[in-house]
Parts: structure tokens; C-alpha cells; sequence
């Protein structure tokens, strides 16, 4: 035991007497379908993004062909990074991580599990297909039409039935702070995706007019609620799920506050619900709205606050490990974004500084430091954390680790800085009465530079596949052996008598 | 501690390093989370999305108005192609500007966003091009269809993807009916200005309408009439129709700039940057926009109409960069250049009929050709360029909207104006004409939308409403 314990000292603590062995008792099989296809979505959307950059460089760069342009390819970089990348992976890791946390042996149903991965796959590819043909609704982030928005909540509810009946049968009583995120978020999310997609009403079921509220300016409130609560109650309290998981598991530490972690799921139930007006801050929707909208953006600090201190508490004494332990600093990076961008967030949804960014760059740039700098790090670090779980051995490299982590922070980075610098040159350029057009020549080099760190996470997301892939396929405690004893035998040849 | 004891195999199961809940301090059940959490998401709910659906219903604003069933199909189409991504629909306060030339004219007010035509919404989130909430009327439908095919034949610096692989013929047309009707009245009425001066400028130099759809783009350059066909009515100066479209202030109107070898230079970049696309790299007009041109673009090449032509001198060209020229594919500049730079453009064009715009040639003042007025437009300015009748002087205050658009369009034309065209029709060009012209087409494409939109069961105002005269937002 203690001698491959040294030998695969990387690997993240094995569970039980069982998993020692080699064997996870865990079926995982939903974890895995779920985990495995996310992997490749991100590449997909990671490329779909890299499109748009090239895009805003050379306009003309994929001319004549329909089905890349960039209006049509933005809805489907968007939808399919908060819906394909994001979810497939949320789900995933949540597959995996409840029966840990409940005391059951795998999901309530591994076969329902995969069957919905497979299905949302499909439809999914069938979503993405028909954005890029020109069938779309229309809504922004709400762009999928009818039938795969209903296809899509069908598979959705049944994800919740396993879910809530894996709970059912726990044999661990009370439930760990991150199962509340697990039960509550997809129930939220389920219904505000069935209200916000106006589900009721079809419209054309090919999206040539989309079933919409009648009233243009409702339909724009009810757009932006919904939009937002893609992030509030979903993205952002799976983040915290995920985290409160994560942190205290591999730093084998007792989370810091129960308290602190009730603070923060009540305060995003109630606060997060509230704010999506502040992305329409200055249309000429309800003042008192966007009142509610402008208070609970800054209410949300609460919560986030909570949940700062928490983790933070949490991963006292535990530093080192940020530096040895890769899932681990991916996760922590991640977690430092998710603190900015909800500062950052309460500064936008405030009217002056609203005046400035909305509309720009920053905006953009913001909206990336959430999806791309908090949820999709952390999701990589938890995808590596879990691969090795799931497999029982160690990830294939830890170099190509370290590649992938370097490329995607430094790439987040330069692409966050440069489009945040763009969006205020955006912005003080059109207070000055400067009109678009002229603004997008002082931008070009930013584009430039936004392209080139774009690469490096579009790079990084193949590093991981390629990591995941050599992990799964190739067998890394077997060829670590190998080498450990080729080098005991040079060091130390055997004794020969 | 009895709960430890009982269930000793549950702490095995825990992960290592895992603190149990404290059993005196339950804190959330299954039920708390599922139920509790749902029950906290609909009170916001109930707040934040049911009561504004319900409570927030605003009447149509006066400048509202409903769009045709072509202009719905291309609004739908405008959906689908995720235009909204780079266009936002609606204007904030701090977007309008005072000024001669407006992209945005106006603060979206809620009322503008009534009827059920205008769903789903467009509001967007970013702009990476214009505002469009207010665009109906700024261009022409044939500029627009060849921004459509290529947005850099109109705008060399834009970013907007070509349209050409996307939308067939009449589909282009669909979303050409929609940007042109989508602004409410206001839009209407500028539209109306903008074809009544199509009307008065393709009669006046004889050319045919514009192609339909892409076709331009597989058509020759539009031709005008021979000169024989197109006479100037007796004492009436052959330019006097083009000068009606210009504000008389600047028809004698010299260059302020020197004319240096750097203000050259300056005029020919910016004539490269922003003029090329419709007015060709050699400034022929033969840009490859021009295709989808009626009127096409100017020629610049003659050293005739450098020198010498009515309606040539540089007031005439300052003033077509500045506000544009409505009616034909020209459109202001006045938003996007500095004032110094439109002069030095003007400088410049008066030096492309001796080779200047070949490549690597540096436009030098010797290049210059200095424009005389010729004797007819001297007698034609002094007997038009009166005080007592030029319009900035009259204290009575123009209210008629039609009369304002009218002024809008022909800003070189004084109420006391009554001139024709020199077409053989002999059409009559005047304000009060122009004023009943232009009304026309507005009521005919307010009625047709109108009638489109009742008998598609839209959600509309009181009939009422479509008699509220349009207002001209921020002009003058």
C-alpha cells in the first residue's frame, strides 16, 4: 500500500477499502457519458468562439459560407457553451459526486443517466444544426426552437427524477450543503427555462416567427429574467456545488461554516431571481423593475460573500496544496474569477456605470470572466479530478495538466484584459458622440490580441481531451510502475547471486 | 452521540476528513431545499416577472406605427439570422445627439414597442454596428441592398458579415421593407422624404429603378438618358433641380482649406477609406457597390465637371458629404468625418480628373483644378439667393411635418420655388409638392401596414391613432 501510494502520489485519495484495490464500488456510468461528451462540446464551442473571433479580425475570412456566419454562429457559441459544455459537465460531475454524498450506490437509475446524455447529445447537435441553417426563435440565449426546447426540458425533468429520487434513497440522513444545490437547481432551472422559452406558446415550430409574449417590451423582461437565471440559478449555484465539494474533499478539510454555506443558498434564491432587468438597464422597461433589478445585483454580494469567507475558511492551512494539487488550483482560480465578476457585476448594474460599458466590449468581456474564467476552469479541474476517480489511476500527464491550466489562465486573461480595455475605448469614445463604425478601427488590434488568447483556450481545451483520452485508454499507474522500477533497476540493479 | 453509535457503517461511508453534520443543528432537508428553494424562486418570480406582464402595459406612443406583412417576414428574418446580436432596438438617452445629422434621433419611449408585430423583442445587448431602432429612412432601399450583399461596398470599415450567401432575392427585399418601416411614424415619414427624392432625381436625369434583390450584383452599372432627351425647361439653370437638393448657402461656397500637398494627402486617405466602394478605386463611379446603384455613383474623373459644372463647386460637394444626398445612395458623413476632412476630401476630388488616385501617386497642388461658376449659375444664384425669401429667415415656424420632411429633403428650395424638371414630362418640383408628394407615400404605406397588421389579428391601438400626424424627431 504505502509503495504505490508513493508511486501515484498525484492521484487524489482513493475512497473506500474497495476503491484501494484498483475497483471503485461507483458504478459512475451517467458520470461518465455526461463528463465525456462535455469534453468535446467545449472544443466544439471553443471553436465556434475562435470563428467569431477571426470574424471581428477579417469579416470576410469564411465569405459565401452560410452556416459560418457570424450571426448565426454567436447564438450557437453561447447556447451550446451554457447548455452543452457547461450543463453536460455540471450534470456529470453531479452524477458522480451525489451518490459519494448520499450513500448509495451510484445514481437511482446509470441507465436513465446515459440514456438523457445521449438524448441531449442529439438534440443538442440537432439545436446547434438548425441555429446554423437560420432556425432560430430569435431570443437571445432562448434561440432553440420549439421542439428541442421541449425535447430538451423532457430530458431535463427526467435528470431531475433521478436526481431527487437518489436522494430518496440515501442512506446518509442529513445532506451536505452541496446536494441542496443539486436538488434545488435543476427545479429552478427547469422552470425557468420552461417560462422563459414562452413554452406555451410554439410560435412557428421552425422559429419563422417565435412563440414570444405578445407585448414586445414583457417579452424583453421576461427574455432577460430568464437569461440571466441561466447564470443566477443554475451555472452559479452548481459553481457552488461544485466548489464546496471540491475544496474540502481534496484538502480533507471540514467545510469552514454550515452556516455561512445557508447564507449563501438562501441569499441566491432570493437575490439572484431578481436581477435580470439590469441587462435592459436603460430600455424603457418599468423604473421600479430595474429599482429591483439595480438593489438585488448589489444584494447579491451577501451570498457571495458568504461563500467567499467559507472556502477561504475552509482553505486555511491548506495553500500548498493550491500549488500541488492541479483539480484543485483549477478550482481556486476559478473561484477567485467568480469573486470578480460578481463585484464587477454589481458595478454594471448600477446606471452610471451601465451608461458607459453597456453595449461594449465590456460587456463581453464579462460575460466571458463568469463562463469561461469561473465555470469552464472550474469545470476542467473537476473533469480532471473525476477522470481520475472514475478510472482509479492517475491522469496520463501531469505536464499536459500543467499546459492545459497555464493555456487557459493565461488565455483567459489577455482575452479578458484586452476586451475590457476595448470596451471602455467603446465606451469613452461613444460618449463623445463618435459613432460605432468609427470606433471598430481602434479596436482591431484588440480583436487581434482577442483572437490570438482565444487560440490558447481553444489549445487548452484539446490539451484536456488529449490528456483524458491517453488516461482512459492507456493504462498511467501501469506505465508509471514500469518506469519507477526501470529506474530502480539502473539506481539500484538487482542483486544477482 | 447515540446517532453514531447506532449507524457506525454510515461514517465509514463518509470520505475521509469529512465532518458529519452536527445532529442538533440540522440544517437543510431534502424538502427544505426542493420545496423551500422553489417556493423562494417563485416569490421573486412573482415580483419580478408575473406582476410587470401584467401591470406593465404602456398605450402605443404617437410616433408608433405597425409594420406590412413583408416587412413582419423580413422582421422574422431579421430574428432568425441573429441579427440582434450586433444591433441593439432601442436608443438611451445619452445615444441622441443635437446635430444636423442623426443616427439616433430620438429616446425609445415604451409606447413605441406596442403591437404584437413588434415580438419577439429585439432589444439586444451589444452593438457592434449601429442602433437600428431608428434607421427606416437614413438610406435609400437600393444603398440598402448593397450593404446587404457586401456591407464593405458601402462601408469599407464595417465588420458586418455579407449577406449574399444567406438570403435569396426576395428575402433580401423582406429585410430591406422591415429596416425601412421599423422606426414607427417618424421612420415612415423619412422613408416618404427619401423616395419622393428618388422620384424627383431619377426623373430629372432619366434613369431607370433600381434592380430588385441581389440582382445588381450580376447587372451592368444603370445608364441614364442621352442629354438630347433631358433639355432644361427655358430659363431655368440645367443644374437648378441638383441645387434644389443642396441649402443655398454653400452653392458659391469655396474651400476654407489651402490647398496643400498635406490636406491632399489627407483628402485622398480618407476618400480611400470610406468613398471607394461606390465610387471606384480610379473615382469613376464603378465601385463595385455602384452595380446595385440608381442613381449610380458620381464620376469624378472628368476635368469638365471639375472645372466647371453648375452644381461641382466645392459648397455643393462639402455639403452632399455632410448631410448626404437623399434620394440616391449618398449619405451623410457629417457623424462619422470632421468637418476639417470633409473640406480636405473636396480638395481632393477636384485634383482625381489629373491621376491621383493611382497608386503611390501623392496628389500635389499644381493637381488642383479650381472651379469657376459659370455666368448662368451666377445669374441663377442672384436671382435665388435672395434674403427675403430664403427660408432661415422666415419667422413663421414650419409645424406641417410633411413641409419639414419636404424642407428636409429639398433644402435648397425656397417657398416662392416653382421649378421643373428636366425631364420631358415637365415635372414640377416646388415644396408644396413636394410636401403633398411626400405625404402620399407616407399615408399609402402607413394604410397598407395598417391594413396588414388588422387583418393579421395584431394586437392594435384605436384606429385613432393612425391619424396622429408623424413627428420629425430632433430636425431643425
Amino acid at each position: 500500500m504505502g509503495e504505490s501510494r508513493a508511486l501515484t502520489s498525484e492521484a487524489p485519495a482513493p475512497l473506500t477499502a474497495r476503491a484501494r484495490s484498483g475497483f471503485s464500488p461507483f458504478p459512475d456510468g451517467a458520470a461518465k457519458h455526461w463528463i465525456l461528451s462535455s469534453i468535446i462540446w467545449l472544443t466544439v464551442v471553443d471553436l465556434f468562439g475562435l470563428v467569431l473571433a477571426t470574424e471581428f479580425v477579417t469579416p470576410e475570412a469564411f465569405g459565401g459560407i452560410s452556416w459560418l456566419s457570424f450571426s448565426r454562429v454567436r447564438p450557437s457559441h453561447v447556447n451550446g457553451v451554457i447548455l452543452a459544455w457547461l450543463t453536460m459537465m455540471y450534470f456529470g460531475a453531479l452524477f458522480y459526486m451525489l451518490p459519494r454524498l448520499v450513500g448509495t450506490r451510484g445514481m437511482w437509475s446509470e441507465r436513465l443517466g446515459i440514456i438523457c446524455a445521449w438524448a441531449w447529445n442529439l438534440m443538442y447537435l440537432l439545436g446547434i444544426i438548425g441555429l446554423l441553417t437560420g432556425h432560430s426563435q430569435g431570443r437571445e440565449y432562448a434561440e432553440f426552437i420549439w421542439p428541442i426546447d421541449i425535447a430538451l426540458l423532457v430530458i431535463w425533468c427526467a435528470n431531475i427524477v433521478n436526481i431527487l429520487a437518489t436522494v430518496a434513497i440515501r442512506t446518509i440522513r442529513p445532506i451536505y450543503v452541496s446536494v441542496w444545490f443539486f436538488i434545488a437547481s435543476p427545479l429552478w432551472l427547469a422552470v425557468d427555462y420552461a417560462i422563459g422559452n414562452v413554452i406555451w406558446n410554439p410560435g412557428n415550430v421552425w422559429g419563422s416567427r417565435s412563440g414570444a409574449l405578445s407585448s414586445s417590451l414583457s417579452d424583453a423582461i421576461l427574455n432577460w429574467w430568464y437569461a440571466h437565471n441561466l447564470f443566477g440559478l443554475w451555472l452559479t449555484p452548481m459553481l457552488l456545488a461544485l466548489t464546496y465539494y471540491i475544496v474540502p474533499r481534496v484538502t480533507n478539510t471540514p467545510l469552514y461554516s454550515y452556516t455561512l454555506s445557508l447564507v449563501s443558498f438562501w441569499g441566491m434564491a432570493f437575490f439572484y431571481t431578481g436581477v435580470g432587468d439590469h441587462h435592459i438597464l436603460q430600455s424603457p422597461t418599468p423604473a421600479w423593475l430595474k429599482t429591483i433589478a439595480e438593489v438585488s445585483s448589489w444584494m447579491l454580494l451577501v451570498p457571495v460573500f458568504a461563500f467567499t469567507i467559507n472556502i477561504l475558511g475552509t482553505m486555511k492551512g491548506n495553500w500548498d496544496r493550491f500549488f500541488t494539487n492541479l483539480p484543485l488550483r483549477f478550482t481556486m482560480t476559478a473561484f477567485f474569477f467568480y469573486f470578480l465578476v460578481n463585484i464587477q457585476g454589481a458595478f454594471e448594474a448600477i446606471q452610471p456605470f451601465n451608461k458607459l460599458t453597456h453595449f461594449t466590449n465590456f460587456v463581453v468581456a464579462h460575460a466571458h470572466l463568469a463562463l469561461l474564467g469561473a465555470f469552464t476552469i472550474l469545470g476542467m479541474g473537476v473533469i480532471d479530478y473525476i477522470v481520475a476517480q472514475v478510472y482509479q489511476r492517475p491522469l496520463f500527464s501531469r505536464s499536459l495538466s500543467e499546459w492545459q491550466y497555464w493555456l487557459v489562465t493565461v488565455g483567459f486573461t489577455g482575452f479578458f484584459s484586452v476586451l475590457t480595455l476595448a470596451g471602455f475605448q467603446q465606451g469613452f469614445a461613444w460618449q463623445d458622440g463618435i459613432p460605432e463604425v468609427n470606433v471598430l478601427p481602434q479596436l482591431h488590434a484588440y480583436y487581434i490580441a482577442r483572437g490570438i488568447f482565444g487560440a490558447m483556450i481553444v489549445l487548452s481545451g484539446i490539451v484536456q481531451i488529449v490528456n483524458i483520452g491517453m488516461t482512459i485508454f492507456t493504462n498511467t499507474a501501469e506505465r508509471r510502475r514500469a518506469e519507477t522500477y526501470k529506474v530502480a533497476d539502473a539506481v539500484a540493479p538487482p542483486v544477482t547471486s | 452521540m447515540a446517532d453514531r453509535e447506532d449507524r457506525p457503517a454510515a461514517d465509514d461511508r463518509l470520505p475521509r476528513g469529512w465532518v458529519r453534520h452536527p445532529s442538533e443543528r440540522m440544517l437543510i432537508t431534502p424538502l427544505v431545499a426542493g420545496i423551500g428553494g422553489l417556493l423562494a424562486f417563485f416569490t421573486v418570480v412573482a415580483i419580478v416577472v408575473w406582476l410587470p406582464i401584467h401591470t406593465f402595459d404602456p398605450p402605443a406612443s404617437q410616433d408608433w406605427a405597425p409594420l406590412s406583412d413583408v416587412a413582419l417576414k423580413g422582421r422574422n428574418l431579421f430574428a432568425q439570422n441573429g441579427c440582434y446580436v450586433c444591433h441593439s432596438g432601442y436608443s438611451r438617452p445619452q445615444d441622441v445627439r443635437e446635430a444636423l445629422y442623426f443616427l439616433y434621433p430620438k429616446v425609445s419611449q415604451p409606447g413605441d414597442f406596442y403591437g404584437s408585430d413588434q415580438s419577439p423583442n429585439l432589444l439586444g445587448t451589444e452593438r457592434t454596428g449601429p442602433d437600428l431602432s431608428q434607421e427606416s429612412g437614413w438610406h435609400p432601399n437600393d444603398w440598402q441592398r448593397a450593404h446587404f450583399f457586401d456591407p464593405r461596398f458601402m462601408d469599407p470599415k464595417s465588420l458586418m458579415p455579407d449577406m449574399k450567401s444567406l438570403f435569396s432575392d426576395k428575402q433580401v427585399d423582406q429585410l430591406v421593407s422591415f429596416v425601412e418601416e421599423r422606426s414607427g411614424k417618424s421612420g415612415l415619414l423619412r422613408y416618404a422624404g427619401q423616395l419622393y427624392a428618388k422620384h424627383v432625381v431619377l426623373a430629372n436625369q432619366g434613369f431607370p429603378e433600381a434592380y430588385r434583390g441581389f440582382q445588381g450584383a450580376h447587372k451592368k452599372i444603370v445608364e441614364s438618358l442621352p442629354d438630347s432627351k433631358l433639355v432644361a425647361p427655358k430659363n431655368q439653370l440645367e443644374e437648378a433641380p441638383n441645387l434644389s437638393q443642396i441649402d443655398r448657402s454653400y452653392w458659391l461656397a469655396g474651400d476654407p482649406l489651402p490647398v496643400t500637398e498635406g490636406n491632399l494627402l489627407r483628402g485622398k486617405i480618407v476618400f480611400l477609406e470610406r468613398c471607394v466602394g461606390c465610387h471606384g478605386l480610379k473615382g469613376d463611379g464603378k465601385g463595385p457597390g455602384a452595380r446595385f446603384l440608381s442613381p449610380p455613383p458620381a464620376d469624378f474623373t472628368s476635368k469638365d465637371d471639375a472645372c466647371c459644372g453648375g452644381d461641382t463647386g466645392p459648397g455643393d460637394f462639402y455639403y452632399r458629404i455632410l448631410r448626404g444626398w437623399p434620394g440616391t445612395a449618398m449619405e451623410n458623413f457629417g457623424e462619422r468625418l470632421s468637418v476639417d476632412d470633409i473640406w480636405r476630401v473636396v480638395l481632393f476630388v477636384k485634383t482625381i480628373p489629373n491621376g491621383t488616385l493611382k497608386p503611390n501617386r501623392v496628389p500635389e497642388p499644381k493637381d488642383y483644378i479650381v472651379w469657376q461658376p459659370s455666368p448662368e449659375l451666377l445669374a441663377w444664384v442672384k436671382s435665388h439667393q435672395t434674403l427675403p425669401t430664403n427660408a432661415s429667415f422666415q419667422k413663421k415656424v414650419v409645424t406641417d411635418p410633411f413641409m419639414q420632411e419636404a424642407m428636409r429633403v429639398l433644402p435648397g428650395l425656397n417657398a416662392s420655388d416653382h421649378l421643373q424638371l428636366n425631364d420631358t414630362a415637365r415635372t414640377p418640383l416646388s415644396l408644396t409638392d413636394a410636401a403633398a408628394g411626400i405625404k402620399a407615400l407616407y399615408t399609402d404605406m402607413l394604410n397598407r401596414a395598417w391594413a396588414d397588421a388588422k387583418a393579421r389579428g395584431e394586437k392594435m391601438p384605436p384606429d385613432a391613432q393612425k391619424d396622429v400626424p408623424p413627428t420629425v424627431p430632433g430636425q431643425q
